[in-house]
């Protein structure tokens, strides 16, 4: 084998020179010693340090003669074949297998390492972190692109091109459900990821029609033709409904919203309302307004809203002392003794909000019967129904007259008398038991309006007119609803006793007004605020949506026109 | 007197920053708005502006810091603002949020920012603790005048084991080609370099001369040329031989000391700057989070 050796060598400044020899020998040697073929001269050298062999086409294998081994292309190695190309670092100097040239079977170029400064260098391969593999910038531009493209681009994606979102929408990073900011109200949930139900457009405030396309036909707050209140109609229904606030946070209850109107109201409606200002109920609320039952000329209920207060009366048409209907110790009746307590007539309406009309046939009539004839004990007439009553009692005693066989002794004696069927009365007799049947049926009924039954309990006047209205009974109602401009549910309260917020037991009269003030409700109510009273805002009790004149989609409607909205009265 | 980036002109960030906190606490107690706070409200929009004004600010300190020609303000006035700024952020994203959290891509961008301001403070620690435990390790001397000693020192060592035996050369070649600093990012984070073991066993060579005769300590498996190498070298040395090991040895532990500080120094230096290799990425994946927060609130408003 006959091995081509170049030697580089540095003169000077940059100037390089070389040295060519040729070598006939298998095996080229590398070392410092003086009987090695490459002879080096620098220290870090061993005396042997290498030996490289040629082995024919190309390939060279190289050997350490010291245990370190010897750098090629950068690996340390102790025996390796390698082919031209190839870079072995020893002891100082670079040695590269070259293209052998013709006539030669190997090459190999010997040129020395850099110098002391960038021997330095190479023993601290990386002196900062900057240059090892760690990198800032490639991973921040990745970090910065799946961010956006999971929480941003694809979302928006999503919402451009509805197709996608089967695909889009169910991997839960990049559904538009992390873009939610908290959970819908619960009714909302329906919408599901159709977000532009509400959200039309992007970058555009959710608009109320979108509200109105479900909830146009609530009802508006105030007639906007009375009162001229701009923000009646200009607030936007987000201005209290804040959705994605979680599933039951949609309306907003703080006082503020409604105590700015109503902390100033003859300000704020331009002296138009009648509304006393309120604020706070713990501290700044007007005293309760009742509907005391009334009547107009023409016997129509016309409640009147009075202000509660003590001493104020009620004047519902019945006699009824609750005081006496409440004792302890039982009421004898007809069926025997009965207890009787505030549930055996004041029951509630299905859903808890008003108590049912107390009903005189399924809560009275047991001991308050209405049989009118000791002869007929299980007879009866109708509750309320006059003229039902009094024919009744006409056709009642008319059949008895001619049947016969009333054992009166006041009534005529064919009347007493009983008849075989088919036994007719003269002319003279029927003339004279059908004017018996009707003084009786008067009499009767006389007793009945004045003396033992209807009086009893309603007032009864008598009445020239004809027999029909022979006694009027004073009309006889309760309010039902109370307190009109507000909610009270009993539901809410039935971890009370009747007894703490209504003093029937001790009442005597039924012109008591049984019904507390606002003192009573402020035992447990105070206002939003309240530190060691249930906190209660104004939608506690009162409700925004309850004009009876328009509805919102309308006013919104008209407030938008910038037109003045007409009320239509609702019937 | 030195002026640290916390102490910059007297502390003025810091009441910066407390003003700013002190501002944005008051009126977050104040506002109380119902349900209950968020960002949707006057306040939450005016809190949210405030925080993504921070953001995008502290963020151009990467951009200041390269552009060295800035007059807007010194680099240290930055970092300090920077810091204490920073740290203020966290409390403003919180009351802005309302201390709300699930999970969306808006408390993404509070637990990034979170992360980033965390990894920030790691920051702050080490710029407080490293550079003097940098300056005590280097005694005065830079690293590269420390290579250069290495260096020649190596050269001295070469020489003085030449002279010895070719073997003894060999060893010292080699713990000098084993010698590494720094090298990868473990390499970097641990201080190591095979001075160590070579020191170790002339040493022992020397110390198995004085003491003829008595059996060596037990060896461990590593190595067992080298052992034998040095069994041999005490066994035979002459005393010029042995006058040299000595001198070998000198220069092997002056050159142990001087590889261990330059190990120590890339290793402070290293994690100096590891906080800021979590810091910058965070920081881009919190720009766009923010970002997406941002535009994701008034896409759908």
């Amino acid at each position: 084998m006959r091995w081509f050796v170049r030697r580089i060598t540095r003169k000077g400044k940059g100037n390089v020179g070389y040295q060519d020899f040729a070598f006939d020998g298998d095996t080229l040697t590398i070392g410092r010693g003086a009987d090695q073929v490459v002879a080096l001269t620098d220290i870090r050298s061993a005396l042997a340090h290498a030996e490289l062999t040629a082995l024919g086409s190309g390939k060279v294998r190289v050997e350490s003669k010291v245990i370190t081994g010897v750098k090629i292309d950068g690996r340390a190695e102790r025996n390796a074949i390698v082919k031209r190309g190839a870079v072995i670092e020893l002891g100082g100097v670079r040695v590269k297998l070259l293209d052998a040239p013709k006539g030669f079977d190997a090459a190999v170029e010997v040129s020395p390492l850099e110098s002391v400064e960038s021997r330095v260098a190479s023993q601290a391969l990386d002196k900062t972190l900057a240059d090892t593999w760690l990198s800032k910038r490639r991973p921040a531009w990745f970090l910065f692109l799946v961010v956006a493209l999971l929480f941003l681009l694809l979302p928006m994606f999503a919402h451009f091109v509805p197709q996608t979102r089967p695909v889009i929408d169910i991997i839960p990073l990049t559904s538009r459900m992390t873009w939610q900011s908290g959970e819908l109200a619960r009714a909302h949930h329906t919408f599901g990821d159709r977000c532009e139900t509400c959200h039309e457009k992007p970058f555009q405030p959710v608009r109320d029609e979108a509200c109105g396309a479900c909830h146009g036909a609530i009802p508006a707050h105030a007639d906007p033709a009375k009162f001229n209140l701009p923000a009646l109609g200009n607030t936007r229904c987000a201005h209290c409904h804040r959705d994605h606030n979680g599933p039951d946070q949609l309306i907003d209850a703080q006082q503020a919203l409604c105590s700015d109107c109503h902390r100033d109201m003859q300000a704020s409606s331009k002296g138009a309302t009648k509304l006393v200002d309120a604020e706070d109920f713990g501290t700044a609320h007007p005293p309760l307004k009742v509907n005391l039952p009334g009547w107009n000329d023409e016997g129509r209920f016309t409640p009147s809203r009075v202000e509660l207060k003590p001493g104020l009366r009620e004047a519902s048409g019945l006699k009824f002392p609750h005081e006496l209907h409440l004792r302890t110790k039982g009421l004898s009746g007809p069926e025997g003794s009965r207890v009787l307590d505030c549930g055996s007539c004041h029951v509630a309406e299905p859903g808890g909000g008003r108590m049912r009309p107390v009903d005189f046939e399924t809560m009275c009539q047991s001991c308050h019967r209405l049989d009118f004839d000791l002869l007929a004990p299980d007879r009866q007439v109708p509750h309320a129904r006059i003229p039902e009553i009094l024919a009744m009692l006409d056709e009642y005693y008319a059949g008895r007259a001619l049947a016969g066989g009333y054992e009166d002794a006041r009534a005529p004696i064919f009347v007493q008398q009983r008849r075989r069927p088919g036994q007719a009365l003269t002319a003279a007799q029927t003339i004279e038991a059908r004017a018996w049947a009707g003084n009786r049926a008067s009499e009767i009924g006389e007793s009945l309006f004045t003396g033992r039954a209807c009086n009893v309990c309603h007032t009864v006047t008598r009445s020239e007119g004809a027999a029909q209205d022979r006694w009027i009974v004073d009309p006889v109602r309760v309010s039902g609803v109370w307190f009109a401009k507000a909610l009270f549910p009993h539901s809410g309260h039935s971890t009370m006793q009747c007894g703490e917020c209504h003093a029937a037991a001790a009442s005597k009269t039924s012109t008591d007004l049984l019904i507390p003030g606002i003192d009573n409700c402020r035992q447990c109510h105070g206002g939003e605020a309240a530190i060691k009273r249930v906190e209660s805002t104004c939608i506690t009790c009162h409700r925004f949506h309850d004009s009876p004149y328009q509805l919102m989609g309308d006013l919104q409607r008209a407030a938008r026109e910038s037109k003045p909205a007409v009320p239509e009265k609702k019937s | 007197m030195h002026d640290s980036f916390l102490t910059f002109a007297n502390k003025r960030y810091l009441w910066v920053a407390i003003v700013l906190l002190l501002g944005c606490l008051v009126a977050y107690i104040w506002h109380d708005p119902s349900p209950h706070p968020n960002g949707g409200t006057w306040l939450g929009y005016t809190l949210g502006t405030i925080g993504a004004v921070l953001i995008y600010w502290l963020t151009s300190l990467g951009l200041r810091k390269r552009a060295y020609s800035s007059n807007l303000g010194s680099l240290g006035g930055w970092l300090s603002a920077h810091v204490y700024l920073g740290t203020a952020l966290l409390l403003v994203a919180l009351l802005h949020s309302g201390f709300q959290f699930s999970w969306n891509v808006h408390t993404l961008a509070f637990v990034l920012m979170t992360l980033v301001i965390l990894s920030g403070f790691v920051g702050v620690f080490t710029y407080l603790r490293y550079p003097a435990l940098m300056t005590r390790n280097r005694e005065n001397a830079s690293r590269q005048s420390m290579l250069e000693e290495i260096s020649s020192l190596d050269q001295q060592s070469l020489q003085l084991a030449d002279g010895i035996d070719a073997r003894l050369h060999a060893i010292v070649a080699r713990s000098i080609d084993n010698t590494r600093f720094g090298g990868g990012v473990r390499g970097m984070l641990r201080t190591n370099d095979a001075s160590e073991q070579a020191l170790r066993q002339v040493r022992e060579a020397l110390e198995k001369r004085e003491k003829a005769g008595q059996s060596a300590e037990p060896r461990t498996q590593e190595m067992p040329t080298m052992y034998a190498m040095v069994d041999f070298l005490a066994a035979k040395a002459t005393d010029v031989q042995a006058e040299t090991m000595r001198k070998l040895l000198d220069a092997l532990s002056r050159k142990k000391s001087l590889a261990t500080r330059v190990s120590r120094d890339i290793q402070l230096q290293s994690l100096m700057e590891l906080w800021l290799y979590v810091h910058v990425p965070l920081t881009f994946a919190l720009l766009a989070a923010l970002t997406a927060h941002i535009i994701v609130v008034f896409f759908y408003w």
